[in-house]
């Protein structure tokens, strides 16, 4: 019951507590990857953990600790006359919330592909393919560049873009656009906008579907910086943030931009690998720590059974 | 074949688009087969699926249809990136960035982080 209670108050604290350090991590920016993989990790851990509270709080831990023998004998015993209420209950609490993902992650998928695919139409009508940039080229008065993921990807640049662009600068944002068609960073986002959708009342995911999608950002200037000048990127950046004509009212501020050109003009150090061990460990207990803890009485339980010597300790 | 099609409606459309006034199937047949064959019945399919996707009207005159296209390919451009922009809630979709709304003073400081960088970095 204790192990119930411990992964519970965690959920609830985890929901309230961990954006905060998060979103103030400064070595984000450094190592956006891993700050996605951070995000992506806390969110289901909190799911998980919500989801092992329920299942602990109902089903006896001891079943395991007495050997495979007593946890056949109680499933049978569960199959013979059914389980109780409450196992029902907890059961049904985590379908409902697992289909709740799932179905979520499901809808933005299919909505991203079918508009994706209706874009993809159209772009063939009113754009021509420029084999040498590796781009459709639109004819469009605002300089714009961006790429349409998935298996039929498209990386699509306006004419503005090219006039105000110079060819390097031009390649440095193609690379860009790549890399997230590379990295499959749609899924990524999807995976952000799924938990958000999912779970609207649970400001954690709202805070990590903005985070995600403004590091993948990051990620991306990272993988085109290898191949190409930094200088280059962040003044595309610069002609394509400050030559938009602003006829299209949007959320952000200008501040990401400034992040993005100061980051690439003045590239602080990547992490130590000291840094980004302890970064791995902090994912991998995110994602595993809730199971520790929800597996712990039955291993204790198990040790206590079959180690007598250890228990005597 | 689905490819080929695909090719020959935006292909058709460009037409249609440069003709600005209303063609017949046969007028386009015509402007097609100074450069390639092409059978009357391939191009009467594919216009007729423009009109069904909405981007060709047309009206009876005789026996054969008169087609024009509904609006401007600078308009239908227009309409897409708009969408393109305004999708930023949707970006499993389409991954657009840059798409920041500056302020001046933004917009300054984004040119004056650009110009303390030694200049010869900033060469093509």
């Amino acid at each position: 019951m204790t192990d119930a209670l411990i992964l519970a108050v965690y959920t609830v604290a985890a929901c309230a507590l961990l954006a905060r350090p998060l979103s103030a991590a400064r070595w984000a920016e450094r190592a956006p990857r891993l700050a996605i993989a951070m995000w992506l990790s806390a969110c289901a851990s909190v799911v998980g953990s919500a989801l092992l509270a329920v299942l602990t709080a109902t089903v006896p831990a001891d079943a395991v600790g007495h050997g495979l023998a007593r946890l056949f004998e109680l499933c049978t015993m569960m199959l013979a006359e059914g389980p109780g209420a409450s196992a029902w209950a907890a059961l049904g609490v985590c379908a409902i919330t697992l289909s709740r993902l799932a179905a979520s992650l499901a809808a933005v998928l299919v909505r991203a592909r079918r508009e994706r695919g209706r874009h993809a139409a159209m772009l063939a009508l009113l754009g021509r393919p420029d084999r040498a940039l590796g781009a459709i080229v639109v004819d469009y008065a605002e300089p714009l560049v961006y790429c349409l993921p998935g298996r039929a990807a498209k990386t699509v640049i306006t004419t503005a873009a090219l006039r105000s662009l110079s060819t390097s600068q031009v390649a440095a944002v193609l690379a860009h656009e790549r890399a997230h068609v590379r990295g499959r960073h749609h899924l990524v986002l999807a995976a952000g906008e799924a938990f958000a959708r999912a779970f609207p009342f649970v400001p954690l995911f709202d805070v990590a579907r903005r985070e995600v999608a403004r590091l993948i950002e990051l990620r991306a200037d990272d993988v085109a910086a290898r191949r190409h000048p930094r200088a280059q990127i962040a003044a595309a950046l610069v002609g394509l943030a400050t030559g938009r004509v602003p006829a299209f009212v949007m959320g952000a501020g200008g501040q990401s931009a400034l992040t993005r050109v100061r980051r690439m003009l003045r590239p602080a150090a990547p992490l130590a690998r000291g840094e980004r061990l302890a970064g791995l460990a902090t994912v991998a207990l995110l994602l595993g720590g809730p199971a520790v803890v929800a597996a712990a009485p039955a291993m204790s339980a198990f040790i206590a059974h079959h180690c007598h010597a250890l228990s005597l300790l | 074949m689905v490819r080929a099609l695909g090719d020959l409606e935006s292909t058709i459309m460009d037409r249609m688009w440069s003709y600005r006034r209303p063609a017949s199937v046969r007028d386009v047949l015509e402007d097609l087969r100074r450069e390639r064959e092409i059978a009357y019945t391939t191009v009467m399919t594919v216009m007729d699926k423009l009109h069904k996707k909405g981007l060709l009207r047309r009206h009876p005159v005789g026996k054969a249809y008169v087609y024009e296209t509904v609006s401007s390919k600078e308009a239908y451009t227009a309409g897409l990136m708009r969408e393109t922009l305004a999708s930023g809630g949707n970006q499993a979709a389409t991954l657009v960035h840059f798409l920041e709304r500056l302020s001046p003073e933004e917009a300054a400081a984004l040119e004056s982080a650009l110009r303390v960088y030694p200049p010869k970095g900033r060469q093509e």
